[in-house]
């Protein structure tokens, strides 16, 4: 590991909070990273002696497994502690059980919480380094981080580029840190779906919002489709799964359409057969895999450029 | 509370007296106005008020004001709001219903009064419109009205069956009574945390939209065009909102009135970039926009009064993340300073008058205003004082100007 840049905050709380030349340097660290874990021994020591907690009061199996595999890649020690099993359920605050923990000398906290800003709130009141590993319906930095440096790997620097993401916007806190990430790389991007799922004020973000699947498919070079979040959905935003599906799920047919390939991404995990069909999840221009293996990369580098910042 | 003293050097700031602008002494025997001229030199000792920056108005008047007695002593009691609103200026109150119970009983009204009577603090009460305030069933308005209720309503819940308030509209003819609503349409609100705009989608949560406030008042002023009752619309925070009331106030101008709240005209939903759960607040922070709308609205008249629309919240109920944090701020100490400080569009004669002249006129009320004889219920301040405001006399700190610099301070008020 060589990569030496400071990061110029001590917390990930969103994409918001960091710089172009913060991203940069994460992925210039990632890029180090996906050398070593591509090494048949695959863990450096990087943050030996350094504690770091998974505290997930929202379920997660890839992110977690994510985070964790980056923890002990660096040698970290690491507590999991899910909100199901602790005494969240006997009516603690967010603010005493990770005061509880961090009493046990813990260096930092990779949260996931329901609520948008919970993070930030953390962020006010303790001293450990926060990584955010998604607060509701707000950002979901380290999955941004590891999209844009996919996306990277696959077509060059994204000035420039045209970049979509289908689907449900409104609950995704994995489109709100992609387009903050994208915007801050130079990339065009245009968000794609259900008008009931768009939030109604996107466009003042800088997005161009479309509505029609195959005229944005035609517009960009890489499209992110997103799940639907029917388990975030309050009430009923589209009719039907088979609608949705009809009008906005992207297939083999569609792309053909298109004429031209266009990178295939989705942060998973799939609906196959809603958003996106089998023949594309798996066809030659997806790199959902790859944003998997990123997905480790990205976070030991995130890890590692925070561990013991003050 | 003075019954006997002399005002030195005092400038003063009452519109309708022939004495605003001016800077007199006032002398005060058995608490009413003895006489006002400058240089006033009494015949004995007597307690003497004086100042670098002395101004002096008929004292002020806040409606709306959450007081958390009966029921919800941990957040106020009258012991603790009566400190408070003297601190923010205050000689008396409207307080809302919103206690629990609720104020809906004859007896509940004489309560307050006996409360406020005890700590030195004027109340105009505010009974419920609706049975434990659930826009249910209206509740027994005369006999409230009789026990001295200054006004109707249901608080910050916005009463969402239309018949419920049309009856409620019809029902206060006989007196002439007031029904204060707060418009919201609530299917359009529900879960919203914030204004819905740039900020809620950068922040990712759910807005309460503009159109929310502008359809709720739209329907009740056809309510109040077809009962032809009297109402106040509270809590107005959209430009929407003002632009529906100014033309609706052409044809109902004796009819109807509106107040806004004054952390509305000082912060936007821009300030909430960092999730501060004490800018959490019903009716939301909105656009600059909305706020220039608002300060021009009470410029021209169209709106009457700013309320502090004072809502202590315990600390458990506010020290959370955002979306689990109870709506409300902690206002009556900081209305008149905050707006002093970060408001310059707002000069301080409107100032003061939509503190003191407004508020009485939603309610109905008169003054005999500042000249030798009327009575002595007056707020002394000092525009220009800088002051920390490091210590709330409210039993709750979710005041956001708790620790800021704010310029004008209020010196005394006499009652």
């Amino acid at each position: 590991m060589t990569s030496t840049s400071q990061l110029s905050t001590k917390h990930l709380l969103g994409i918001k909070q960091i710089t172009r030349e913060d991203i940069l340097t994460i992925f210039k660290a990632a890029a180090d990273f996906k050398e070593v874990i591509n090494r048949p021994i695959k863990k450096v020591p990087s943050l030996r002696d350094v504690t770091v907690v998974n505290l997930f009061f929202e379920n997660s199996t890839r992110t977690r497994i994510s985070f964790e595999l980056a923890e002990r890649r660096l040698s970290a020690d690491v507590l999991n502690f899910t909100a199901s099993s602790s005494s969240v359920s006997k009516g603690e605050t967010l603010l005493d059980t990770v005061n509880n923990i961090l009493a046990m000398k813990v260096d930092m906290v990779v949260m996931r919480h329901p609520a948008p800003g919970a993070h930030v709130f953390l962020s006010n009141h303790i001293d450990a380094n926060i990584i955010n590993a998604g607060d509701g319906t707000h950002e979901h930095p380290t999955q941004a981080l590891l999209d844009a440096f996919s996306m990277t790997e696959a077509i060059g620097p994204l000035e420039g580029k045209n970049i979509l993401i289908v689907g449900d916007i409104l609950h995704s806190r994995v489109a709100l840190s992609n387009i903050l990430c994208l915007k801050k790389l130079g990339a065009n991007v245009a968000v794609c779906g259900p008008p009931t799922l768009i939030p109604k004020h996107m466009d003042s973000l800088g997005v161009k919002v479309m509505y029609n699947i195959l005229e944005a498919l035609q517009w960009c070079d890489v499209a992110n489709i997103l799940r639907i979040q029917l388990e975030r959905q309050d009430i009923k935003y589209i009719p039907s799964l088979r609608e949705y599906a009809l009008y906005y799920g992207v297939n083999k047919a569609l792309l053909d359409k298109v004429g031209r390939p266009i990178v295939i991404m989705h942060p998973g995990p799939i609906n196959r057969g809603v958003e996106i069909s089998s023949d594309v999840a798996d066809s030659e221009h997806s790199i959902i895999l790859d944003q998997v293996e990123n997905g480790v990369a990205i976070r030991m580098a995130v890890l590692y450029l925070l561990a013991g910042k003050k | 509370m003075a019954t006997k003293c002399l005002i030195k050097k005092v400038k003063v700031i009452d519109g309708p007296s022939k004495y605003h602008n001016k800077v007199v002494d006032i002398l005060i025997l058995d608490s009413r106005i003895a006489e006002i001229k400058a240089g006033i030199s009494p015949a004995s000792p007597i307690k003497t008020i004086q100042g670098e920056d002395l101004h002096v108005s008929i004292s002020w008047l806040d409606i709306g004001t959450q007081v958390g007695e009966p029921g919800l002593e941990h957040r106020e009691d009258w012991t603790t709001v009566s400190k408070a609103a003297k601190a923010g200026g205050y000689g008396a109150i409207a307080p809302f219903p919103n206690t629990q119970p609720s104020i809906q009983h004859k007896a509940d009204i004489q309560y307050i009064k006996q409360r406020a009577k005890s700590q030195g603090i004027g109340v105009y009460p505010i009974a419920s419109l609706s049975i434990d305030n659930q826009g249910a069933e209206i509740s027994e308005m005369y006999d409230l009205y009789t026990a001295g209720a200054a006004a109707f309503s249901d608080g910050l819940k916005s009463v969402s069956h239309a018949g419920l308030l049309a009856r409620a509209l019809e029902y206060v003819k006989p007196f002439e009574g007031l029904i204060i609503h707060y418009p919201s349409e609530k299917y359009l609100t529900q879960d919203a945390q914030m204004h819905e705009g740039e900020m809620s989608t950068l922040l990712g949560m759910k807005g309460m939209p503009s159109t929310a406030e502008a359809i709720g008042l739209k329907r009740d002023l056809e309510l109040l065009a077809y009962t032809q009752s009297r109402m106040c619309v509270y809590g107005l925070s959209s430009l929407e909102a003002v632009k529906i009331l100014k033309e609706a106030k052409k044809n109902l101008a004796e009819k109807l009135t509106a107040a806004v709240p004054y952390l509305n005209l000082v912060y936007t939903d821009k300030e909430m970039e960092r999730f501060d759960t004490h800018l959490k607040v019903m009716p939301p922070l909105r656009k600059k926009s909305d706020q220039n709308e608002l300060i021009k609205a009470l410029k021209d008249g169209v709106v009457d009064a700013i309320v502090s629309n004072h809502y202590p919240i315990e600390e458990e109920g506010k020290k959370l993340e955002f979306p689990y944090a109870k709506f409300g701020a902690s206002g009556i100490e900081t209305c008149f300073a905050a707006c002093n400080t970060f408001v310059p569009a707002l000069d301080l004669e409107t100032l003061v008058d939509k503190l003191s002249y407004g508020p009485r006129s939603i309610l109905g009320l008169t003054s005999e205003g500042i000249k030798a004889g009327s009575a002595a219920t007056l707020t002394l301040f000092d525009p220009s004082a800088e002051w920390v405001f490091d210590e709330s006399q409210s039993r709750s700190g979710n005041n956001p100007f708790l620790g800021k610099t704010l310029r004008g301070k209020v010196i005394d008020v006499l009652n």
